[in-house]
């Protein structure tokens, strides 16, 4: 079994994992990242602007993904998942599997000729399965690596994509393979899911076509989106109203979701201001608790947002049911009018859903979660990014729901830290101390 | 065995080993093809939105929209304005 060796492993390749690998390796250090994904870039490539400064996700991204391809002290295993961790003196040594691409990495060079020629269209997870995209297939446009990947599961295995293949890169063939990675320090940055569609039965349950989610929003607002524009995934209709459902999965006991995910309230901000851009005549409406705009610059982009017209009402929405014609109908609690009920009709509706740990590290790492599921800080004030395990380390939303700011900044957090436990145990000159320390 | 030979024989006991996987999706690229087939005869001549043509191939909106999506993204389909609301989509030059 190959065995690869490095000062830190870092888990996970969304926007903390690969922030935390450069800042790890811009140190000297010598860096594994592994992603469970064919691509890395995470939640993150797949969003169209960030708040509060409106500047494309991906060009923020896309940057970093190629400097994290490009850096000499990071290997990058794509496709991977770490199996199991051991102690091994001060480090640890962990067990990866690689999973096949059926695709030989080293020949393909991403021209997607197979992907042009294969019969099978699948549901396309990058643009929330809102478009198809083909059994083999590079995952998406500024995936890196550019190296597609076939999905055994969708096969006929007719040989079309090895002719069409210029490179001669297919390998239906290839299995699964072992391979280990010893790290004088782990950093997890695992992510986060959102609440599933079908949690809120009283918001349809993902049966409506017209309600959906704000990571779907998201890819209608990105130029590379499904359709290149906003329209209701129902039945393509151009909305001239959307309304915005805050605190739908978050905040809710009934869901077992208590704690805020602190970023639904500017998403819909940003989203809502954006919607104002491509689609100047649309009625926007925020139905909400409260809004918490608590970063720098935050207050001001919701001050911004109403200056442009987007309608914010305090209200509680009791339940979402259609019309005849796919209109999302709202039953709403409208707080500032005496909490008197009224049935309200968008084009749209579009729920800002709570975020949820993606992974759950006991059984592989050994380190316990907290009750909300995201990985247990022993001294959230002291050390925020130290687990229970010396020498593993923990960044971005695997620790709690965060912002992308909060997640860059905990990832620089990290790298030091872990940078700090790599030279305690190394003896003194074996980890090479980058040249600006003189 | 030449290569080619080699490479059918690879191919063939992997249809063998795969069988439930191959029919499954077997029937899904039927599936596929026939909506294919209808959707761009009706587009063929005039551009539509996506629920006249919902309507003509008797199908639901949704539906029709996903397939839409993904025969725009390689190529099958383009869009040709908008008619109120809605984007008219027609079949693209066959080559």
């Amino acid at each position: 079994m190959e065995n690869i060796q490095v000062d830190a492993l870092v888990v996970g390749g969304g926007i903390a994992g690969m922030q935390a690998a450069l800042d790890l390796a811009d140190q000297g250090c010598q860096v594994a990242l592994v992603e469970k994904e064919p691509s890395i870039g995470g939640k993150m490539i797949a969003l169209s602007k960030v708040f509060p400064t409106l500047d494309c996700c991906s060009c923020i991204t896309t940057p970093k993904m190629s400097a994290v391809a490009h850096h000499e002290n990071i290997q990058l295993y794509t496709y991977c998942e770490v199996q199991s961790l051991a102690q091994n003196g001060t480090g640890y040594i962990s067990k990866v599997l690689q999973k096949p691409r059926y695709v030989i990495e080293d020949a393909c060079t991403g021209c997607r000729q197979c992907e042009y020629e294969c019969p099978i269209t699948v549901p396309n997870a990058f643009d929330s399965n809102l478009g198809g995209i083909r059994a083999i297939r590079v995952p998406f446009s500024t995936a890196v690596p550019q190296i597609a990947v076939l999905d055994m599961e969708t096969c006929l295995f007719c040989g079309i994509c090895e002719k069409a293949c210029p490179a001669d890169a297919i390998d239906y063939s290839q299995t699964a393979e072992e391979f280990e990675i010893e790290a004088a320090a782990v950093l997890l940055s695992t992510g986060f899911e959102i609440t599933p569609p079908d949690a809120k039965k009283e918001y349809g349950a993902g049966e409506l076509h017209n309600v959906i989610d704000g990571l779907i929003m998201e890819r209608l607002l990105a130029p590379t989106g499904p359709y290149g524009r906003i329209l209701r995934p129902g039945d393509g209709k151009e909305p001239e109203s959307i309304a915005y459902v805050q605190c739908a999965g978050s905040r809710d006991e009934t869901l077992g979701v208590e704690y805020c995910s602190r970023v639904c309230c500017m998403y819909a901000i940003k989203q809502a201001m954006l919607i104002s851009g491509s689609l100047p005549l649309a009625d926007i409406t925020i139905y909400y608790m409260d809004i918490r705009a608590f970063g720098k610059g935050y207050e001001q982009f919701f001050q911004n947002a109403k200056a442009m017209g987007v309608e914010f009402i305090k209200a509680k929405v009791a339940s979402i049911k259609q019309d005849e014609n796919q209109n999302p109908v709202l039953r709403v609690e409208l707080m500032e009018e005496g909490s008197r009920v009224e049935e309200r009709t968008h084009d749209m509706v579009v729920l800002s859903v709570g975020l949820l740990p993606a992974y759950n590290p006991q059984a592989v790492y050994g380190v316990p979660v907290e009750d909300d599921g995201f990985v247990d800080i022993p001294a959230p004030n002291a050390s925020p990014c130290n687990t229970n395990r010396p020498g593993i380390f923990v960044t971005g939303t695997a620790a709690g729901p965060m912002d992308i700011v909060d997640s860059i900044v905990m990832a620089g957090a990290a790298a030091a830290e872990a940078v700090a436990y790599i030279h305690e145990q190394e003896p003194a000159g074996s980890v090479p101390v980058p040249a600006y320390a003189d | 065995m030449s290569d080619a030979k080699q490479r059918a024989a690879l191919l063939k006991r992997l249809r063998e080993e795969n069988a439930e996987t191959v029919k499954r999706t077997q029937a899904l690229l039927k599936e596929q093809k026939k909506v294919q087939q209808l959707i761009c005869q009706n587009i063929r001549e005039k551009s539509k939105t996506v629920p006249e043509i919902a309507a003509a191939v008797d199908m639901p909106t949704h539906e029709v929209l996903w397939y839409l999506t993904a025969f725009k993204k390689y190529d099958i389909v383009v869009e040709d304005g908008m008619c109120g609301d809605y984007i008219l989509y027609k079949r693209a030059e066959e080559k």
